[in-house]
């Protein structure tokens, strides 16, 4: 930081100094002492006042420390280190916009300050503001042209905002004019030797997305003994051969590849690109077929060979790629083998195929311990695996009866194989046992306690049978005992699965509270992963590791599209709207006390901070603090949960457009907000994706009924709202829409939720009959097990009698004849 | 069929899960792309047919650089039990292996395993010939 201190004598200026010294050292309360001795002289020292409330807010007293900064700025407003500070702290705190406009507002005085331009860049980087990012680097490239970073940085906002061809000009002439930096002089050679290696790649890359194909082969060779990333030129090589049309060097270069790693799919896709052949399209399955087939005599130990044929042969082809794979996988015992299979039975025909080969199998290795067309005795055990196979076989058809019979007989066999109570547990599951299911997965546990993955499946159970405390002690016994709170160690660790399970479990438990807690934990880790990027803003370009940064960047910005956030982001709204649908209708939710209150803080509630000093700054985003309110009471208690609500709303608008199921969220809650417009739009956006949504015309009859009921909503646009609504959906009925899909549960469902939400007592009556026969023959196969436990759980919320709910379960139990969950 | 290929961003929160699904111990996101982004191409991870990772290999450079070859560590190897005897943990280790001597030009891998980690232990010890 340069310093300009205004005002000050020697005696002060010499102490002000050493208190930017001592921020860089973090001896915070040392320096602040330091402050106040410059304060006692001269009291209104702006930059002393702003320096000392960075003190401050290091020292957990942040109220107070922002408001010396902000009157240290007031006194002497200009003053960049006094901006400078309060840009920090509005880092430090995430407050991002602010501390940008800080560190802007500190640069109208001090424009060509190194710190304060590099962290600015780090921060427009986090908030992607490249074009002002651009701006940034090219003033600390004018400023400095020694330094590498400086090059790699301005090269990369160049790519981020898409202009290839500036920044493969910013790299080349950081070749031309830097030849080693005196920073890295006193590196070691190989982390040199990478460091170079690493920026001619990408270098390369950037011809290739320039789209000048030739010129970036021609490199390539030029760069090719510099290159120390042998993988990743070999794959650059057989790519641009291929883009560039020279097919047969291409198919040299991608067999190449094979050779290093059969088990690589799209070093096969490419080979067989260079052929003119692709396995997506029909017409060329038998041509692909005979060139995977020399591959695979080439490769055999791939199994990635074994397996593509199956994903685009049909018939006897078929049959005769599942035979070598299945036979291979029988006699090895490989307990993976219906899972792999599994994701070719969406086509029908290949499912029974695979059903009929495994079903000869398990008979001809009874009766002869052979396969037919085979004179070798095969391995004890693949009997009891080809029966293994066909218990999951019969699950993934919902004959759970013949599948618990199937894996009890391989149990016989075979009783101290783990996996095979695994699978007898998830037979269960789907049969709507979850008890069973729990008990059979923690038997399995106790086979190999040392074993984490049983474990953690076990706890998974545990809390689908909503068994939350035993989850808990279970899930612990792989915690190191040093690492107390373990939950919180837990929720460090940043296990999503368990937090996304756990909260789930409460839902269904109605501790609304706690599934809260739970679902905000998610939030905040997903916001830590977000934030785990801010360091290697600078770490990445000082590594030179530009092309690995670039794919870090790209996976932040769809970090919330991962299936646990959206998720648990739906299962939040959900939970807002029921606490909101409660406290209208005079029933509030309170949140319900639990003993862990009388649990003891083995650890320090507040998590370590970042580590940050002036002039490099890193802020760590906070782990969400497992013992602080734990009943959820905050979230409960909040005066607004709409606007909760809305904010998980943003977010999957945000990241997941997509998905009908996101605008079904915005939905419910604009509807609930009396914003008719966007709820107009949620609906639309809906039908956009999927005209035949369920959900939809319940909806639009909702939003009709809102309207109606909402008298200080203006007559004309209510009537143009409705217009709409009319145009799109016709006569909006939801009883007529259940009746014409009278084979659908899921329509059902909507209709009865969407006639719960309306009320009165024709369409409460009219929503409890359609829900007492969900499970009727006419629904066919959409009685699955969720959407029937969906059906039963509306019933007991509208206060089905006991006698209807006994005759629901009996008519459920018709369907799922083992479950217990009814 | 599972694939093996070189992990990149995007595959930390699966290789995260995986850790957190098998292993004891566990590490926060910053750690996985600590090394990712430090060196890349070291890591590779395994994929089941649905795109869901079933087993990885974690790598890295021992920090200390003071020889010309620096020493390779796997930082973490798992591969779900589900999906065991196909050979994962070999094929992932064979991938690191080569580009640590390639990349890098290690001629040392280091790796710890609690002896009670059998599974593990037997494929350091005899499939993989650690000493």
């Amino acid at each position: 930081m340069s310093i300009t201190i205004s005002e000050l004598p020697h005696k002060e200026q010499g102490l002000f100094r050493s208190a930017l010294k001592l921020y860089e050292l973090r001896q915070y309360k040392k320096g602040l002492k330091v402050c106040n001795q410059i304060l006692t002289t001269i009291p209104n020292h702006g930059e002393t006042l702003a320096v000392k409330g960075m003190f401050l807010t290091n020292l957990e007293r942040k109220e107070e420390g922002y408001e010396h900064i902000r009157r240290g700025i007031e006194i002497n407003p200009k003053s960049s280190i006094s901006w400078h500070v309060y840009g920090i702290v509005n880092r430090v705190d995430f407050n991002y916009d602010e501390a940008m406009r800080c560190y802007e507002e500190a640069l109208t005085v001090d424009s060509e300050n190194l710190h304060i331009l590099r962290e600015l860049a780090q921060i427009q980087t986090h908030k992607r503001k490249y074009e002002k990012l651009v701006e940034t680097r090219t003033k600390l490239v004018k400023l400095n042209p020694t330094l590498t970073v400086f090059w790699l940085g301005l090269a990369v906002a160049h790519h981020l905002v898409g202009r290839y061809d500036l920044a493969l000009k910013v790299i080349t002439t950081y070749e031309d004019n830097v030849k080693i930096d005196p920073n890295m002089a006193s590196e070691h050679p190989s982390v040199i030797r990478f460091m170079v290696s690493e920026i001619l790649m990408y270098k390369n890359w950037l011809m290739e997305l320039k789209g000048d194909h030739q010129q970036a082969l021609e490199n390539l060779k030029e760069i090719r003994s510099r290159v120390t990333d042998i993988t990743g030129w070999k794959e650059q090589k057989a790519n641009l051969l291929l883009k560039a049309e020279r097919r047969e060097a291409a198919a040299l270069a991608y067999q190449e590849l094979i050779e290093r790693n059969p088990d690589n799919d799209n070093y096969v896709r490419g080979y067989l690109a260079c052929n003119g052949l692709d396995m997506a399209c029909a017409e060329d399955a038998e041509a692909v077929l005979e060139v995977i087939g020399s591959l695979q005599q080439q490769f055999p130990s791939s199994s990635t060979l074994k397996f593509l044929p199956l994903t685009f042969c049909e018939g006897d082809a078929f049959v005769k790629a599942a035979e070598l794979l299945a036979k291979h996988a029988l006699r090895k015992g490989i307990p993976s083998l219906f899972t792999s299979m599994k994701t070719l039975y969406s086509d029908k025909a290949k499912g029974q195929a695979l059903g009929r080969l495994m079903e000869g199998y398990a008979i001809q290795l009874r009766d002869t311990s052979r396969f037919s067309d085979s004179t070798d005795d095969e391995p004890a055990m693949a009997s009891m695996w080809s029966t293994f196979y066909l218990a999951q076989h019969a699950d993934y058809y919902n004959d759970h009866e013949s599948a618990l019979q199937l894996i009890e007989d391989a149990i016989r066999v075979s009783p101290d194989t783990v996996e095979l109570y695994a699978v007898k547990a998830k037979i269960l599951k789907h049969a709507g046992d979850n008890c069973g299911a729990r008990n059979t997965m923690d038997f399995a546990r106790q086979m190999d306690l040392k074993d984490r993955f049983i474990n953690s499946k076990t706890v998974k159970y545990l809390l689908r049978d909503n068994d939350i405390d035993e989850a808990e002690r279970v899930i612990a016994l792989f915690v190191s005992d040093e690492m107390a709170p373990k939950v919180q160690t837990i929720v460090d660790m940043q296990a999503i699965w368990y937090m996304i399970e756990r909260g789930n479990a409460y839902r269904r438990l109605g501790d609304i509270g706690r599934a809260l807690k739970q679902l905000h934990q998610i939030q905040s880790t997903f916001d830590a992963y977000f934030q785990t990027q801010f360091e290697f803003h600078s770490f990445s370009l000082r590594k030179g590791t530009v092309r690995a940064y670039i794919d870090i960047l790209q996976w932040e910005d769809q970090v919330y599209t991962n299936e646990v956030y959206v998720a648990a982001a739906r299962a939040a709204v959900d939970c807002y709207i029921e606490l909101h649908d409660r406290k209208v209708t005079g029933t509030p939710f309170v949140a319900i006390a639990g003993e862990e209150a009388t649990r003891p803080l083995t650890r320090n509630g507040t998590a370590k901070q970042g580590q940050h000093n002036l002039s490099a700054g890193v802020g760590e985003a906070k782990p969400a603090e497992v013992n602080k309110d734990p009943s959820g009471a905050t979230y409960v208690d909040a005066d607004d949960h709409l606007a909760n609500a809305l904010k998980f709303v943003e977010q999957l608008e945000k990241s997941s457009a997509s998905q009908a199921e996101t605008h079904l969220s915005a939905f419910e809650v604009h509807l609930r907000m009396k914003k008719y417009f966007l709820a107009l739009k949620a609906i639309n956006a809906i039908k956009a994706i999927n005209e035949k949504h369920p959900a939809l015309v319940p909806a639009a009859a909702r939003m009709v009924a809102g309207m109606d009921a909402d008298e200080s909503f203006a007559a004309p646009m209510k009537a143009a709202l409705k217009g709409q609504l009319a145009k799109a959906f016709g006569e909006l009925s939801i009883e007529a829409t259940i009746k014409a899909h009278e084979h659908s549960l899921p329509f059902a469902l909507a209709g009865a939720k969407g006639l719960l939400a309306l009320g009165g007592e024709g369409n409460t009556a009219s929503a409890k009959s359609t829900l007492l026969r969900a499970a009727s023959a006419s629904f066919g196969e959409t009685r699955t097990l969720d959407n029937l436990l969906a059906a039963k759980r509306l019933l007991e919320k509208i206060g089905a009698s006991e006698a209807e709910l006994a005759g629901f379960a009996e008519s459920a139990k018709k369907v799922f004849s083992l479950a217990t969950c009814f | 069929m599972i694939i093996i290929r070189q992990a990149r961003a995007g595959d930390e929160i699966g290789m995260q899960h995986c850790n957190l699904t098998n292993l004891p111990e566990n590490y926060d996101m910053k750690y996985y792309l600590y090394h990712l982004a430090s060196w890349p191409g070291l890591s590779f991870v395994a994929e089941n047919e649905k795109g869901r990772l079933v087993g990885y290999v974690l790598a890295k450079l021992s920090e200390d650089e003071a020889c010309d070859a620096p020493d390779g560590h796997i930082t973490s190897l798992s591969v779900m039990r589900s999906y065991r005897r196909l050979g994962l943990a070999e094929r992932l280790m064979s991938q690191a292996q080569r580009a640590m001597v390639e990349v890098y030009n290690s001629t040392c891998v280091s790796l710890h395993v609690r002896v009670s980690n059998q599974a593990a232990f037997s494929l350091y010890k005899h499939t993989l010939k650690f000493e």
